[in-house]
């Protein structure tokens, strides 16, 4: 194992987490896979959070894990912590059985996420560096590379409670990934964060992955996924829906989305050969067309009802995909219910 | 390993410096102390003070009493100064008129000495408008001493030899184990067991109040689970037992060495033994480890000190027990109640401090029995509260029943 030096340096500007380079790690572990999640199933009484769910997640990258509010995304991420264990099927992290065993290695930044309002910024970053197994001089060292990085060094004798939420958010962060993971899980990371702070977050994302690490991150806010992860992996009502790069996922569910403005009734279009969901204004309309129906000929059709000024035919978002997705999962649900 | 000492050494630091530890570990026991003293010193002051001559009628229908009873009051004043008395003869038909003019405050008592009092086939009245208990003790024993002394006299016999001969022996007290002369102070060693047993139960109530406090706040600050990204729920749990044992063995030691210095200016420092000590460690380090167990189990289960308190009221009922029979078990250590009651593990540690301290000749089956019993609980208490402590600490909301609470064992 190479150790993990991660540098703090001032890049122009902004300073910048200069991660080391990690090639030598991930020729050792490029057969291995950073986690692998084989058929786990949790269950609490008769409702199952989680059911069947595998995930295999190959090193050096990052996966947005897509799912709305109780999904089961939480879950699934207490398992692999081994904060909660499965009822059935097996967990496999940084290629040990248990996480237990190489927490130390791994960054995780819970959903449900607080400090010790009392302790310093200092004694924080003291105990939770202890406790994650880094020895004084290490945390000594880590300690003003992680502050600057967030622009939280003037704090570091100030108690927690002083601190403004959005501080002790980034101070989280740090917290989090002060001893250099080489897997880093993120729970609904963006909650709460203001834009700037989202930005240095997600700054930080990049920079972990450039280095070699493994970033797992859960969000219901779908288009902060599309544009951080390499790959996704969609939860929903405990299952697996779908697992991908995301452009593999979005070409899996390549259809057209047809945009188009003017004026006259918009909502009459819904009547039209091929219109599938979407959303309809007095101005305009935002909707799927058939596979099999030529958007030319939509649009011939369309001006005989409406006054066209634009026309657009686009992929579908990822937040597009991901409703379609969940809508027809649930309604599949409610017949088999 | 290293983490569970990581987390006790934040517990231990975060309660020590706290001004409630300050306060129940120094100003406490000084305050106790402080007290006992106050009110020996209160009394002793309100002794001195001067008080009005108490007035008492006394009817003498024996008719030979009363000149002895006015001679009595000579060395009675002189020994008690502040508290003078005068007896005025009274007539057998006045009863009633007394008590009124004790209603109206003329008197402060009458007496009556019937006449069938010398020969023993009657005895004494006395009517008072008040109930201050020395007061009437001595002036019932004023008249006894009198009529006591009438009938020797009468018998043709020498008071002062009667007096010499029923001088009662001095006894010179001595520690069988040590061999010391004990100055005789016997409410010191009477409430010795009570003392080794009241500082148990206090630094049990410490530590517990200390652990549901910290466990309340992790979890309302929602640090709880920032812990167990680092920490397993069994290290995490292990380090804040480990972390408060030591908050309870310091709290110990600090009144310990109050106590022993105290109780060396008292001259009852004999009454430390040695072997008191030990077998209040031995039985002090199981009885904390498990209701630091039970108390996290239920700590972690709540999201308010108020819930976790009325969810542990029925061990703090528990608790209470040792602390109602006290007396009973140290008056009789070796009855078949106190030993039933030594093998109710909550409460051994209790019942077994003061049964030691009452009689150190407990029999070896019962501290080796008493001792496994314990440890056994606190292997099944730990094993419980972290099977609670996994489902509870990420649980918020309503806190659970007992019932659920045993659900939970079976869910974890």
């Amino acid at each position: 194992m190479i150790p993990l030096a991660a540098r703090w340096g001032s890049g122009g500007g902004l300073t910048c987490w200069e991660w080391p380079r990690r090639e030598q790690n991930l020729i050792a572990t490029a057969n291995r896979n950073a986690l692998s999640l084989t058929g786990i199933t949790k269950r609490y009484g008769s409702f199952t959070a989680v059911d069947d769910f595998s995930l295999h997640m190959p090193p050096g990258e990052i996966l947005g894990f897509l799912g709305r509010n109780g999904a089961g995304k939480t879950t699934t991420i207490r398992m692999i912590m081994s904060i909660i264990y499965p009822d059935a099927g097996s967990i496999e992290v940084l290629g040990h059985p248990r996480a237990i065993d190489v927490k130390d290695q791994i960054g995780y930044l819970p959903e449900e996420r607080g400090l010790y309002p009392k302790m310093t910024v200092e004694q924080t970053l003291h105990y939770f560096g202890r406790l994650k197994g880094m020895t004084r001089e290490r945390i000594r060292a880590a300690i003003p590379r992680g502050l600057e990085r967030v622009e939280l060094q003037d704090w570091l004798k100030k108690p927690v409670e002083a601190l403004s939420k959005g501080m002790q958010q980034k101070l989280q962060f740090v917290v989090t990934v002060l001893h250099e993971p080489k897997l880093v899980i993120l729970d609904e990371p963006f909650s709460g964060l203001d834009v700037m702070n989202t930005e240095v977050l997600k700054n930080l994302m990049f920079d972990m992955k450039q280095a070699g690490a493994t970033v797992i991150f859960s969000t219901h806010q779908i288009d902060q996924a599309q544009r951080l992860c390499d790959r996704l992996v969609v939860i929903n009502r405990g299952r697996k829906l779908v697992e991908g790069r995301v452009d593999e996922v979005r070409a899996r569910y390549a259809s057209r989305v047809i945009t188009l403005s003017g004026s006259g009734d918009f909502g009459s279009l819904r009547g039209l050969p091929g219109v599938g969901p979407g959303e309809f204004t007095d101005h305009s309309a935002r909707f799927e067309l058939a596979e099999d129906r030529d958007p030319q000929q939509f649009l011939q059709d369309a001006l005989a009802r409406v006054q066209v000024t634009r026309f657009e035919v686009q992929q579908p978002s990822l937040s597009e995909i991901f409703v379609r997705m969940v809508s027809e999962d649930d309604a599949r649900q409610g017949d088999a219910a | 390993m290293s983490k569970v000492f990581t987390v006790a050494f934040r517990e231990f630091i975060e309660v020590v410096k706290t001004k409630t530890f300050l306060f129940s570990s120094v100003f406490m026991p000084l305050l106790i102390v402080g007290l006992m003293y106050a009110t020996q010193w209160v009394s002793e002051l309100a002794e001195d003070e001067a008080q009005p001559v108490r007035r008492i009628a006394v009817i003498d229908e024996s008719g030979q009493v009363m000149p002895v009873l006015q001679e009595r009051l000579i060395p009675y004043a002189e020994e008690n100064p502040t508290r003078p008395l005068e007896f005025i003869p009274a007539e057998t038909g006045e009863a009633e008129s007394l008590s009124q003019q004790i209603r109206d405050g003329q008197l402060y008592a009458y007496i009556r000495i019937l006449a069938g009092v010398l020969d023993g086939s009657a005895g004494c009245e006395i009517a008072r408008g008040d109930a201050q208990l020395q007061m009437g003790r001595r002036i019932e024993a004023l008249v006894s001493e009198a009529v006591k002394s009438v009938r020797i006299q009468q018998a043709g016999l020498d008071a002062a030899l009667i007096a010499r001969l029923q001088t009662p022996p001095a006894f010179r007290r001595i520690d069988a184990k040590t061999g010391d002369e004990t100055t005789g102070n016997e409410i010191a060693q009477f409430m010795t067991p009570f003392a080794f047993m009241f500082l148990l139960f206090m630094g049990t109530m410490s530590i517990s109040q200390g652990l549901l406090t910290s466990l309340i706040e992790e979890k309302s600050s929602r640090v709880v689970e920032v812990l167990l990204s680092a920490v397993s729920p069994l290290q995490l749990l292990a380090g804040k037992i480990v972390g408060m044992v030591a908050v309870g063995l310091l709290l110990l030691s600090i009144w310990g060495v109050l106590g022993y210095v105290g109780a060396q200016a008292r001259d009852v420092g004999y009454l430390i033994t040695p072997f008191r000590l030990t077998q209040m460690v031995l039985y002090f380090i199981p009885g904390f480890l498990l209701y630091s167990a039970m108390l996290a189990g239920i700590g972690s289960a709540c999201n308010t000190i108020k819930d976790a308190q009325s969810l542990a009221s029925p061990l703090t009922i528990l608790t209470i027990v040792p602390m109602m029979l006290w007396w009973y078990i140290s008056e009789n250590p070796q009855s078949v109640f106190s030993i039933v009651l030594s093998f109710i593990p909550p409460i051994t540690p209790f019942v077994m401090v003061l049964r030691i301290c009452a009689d150190p000749e407990t029999p070896l089956w019962q501290l080796i029995l008493t001792q496994g019993l314990l440890w056994a609980s606190v292997f099944i208490a730990i094993w419980a509260a972290a099977k609670i402590f996994r489902v509870g600490v990420l649980m918020y909301g309503k806190p659970p029943n007992l019932f659920e609470l045993i659900r939970w064992l079976r869910l974890a």
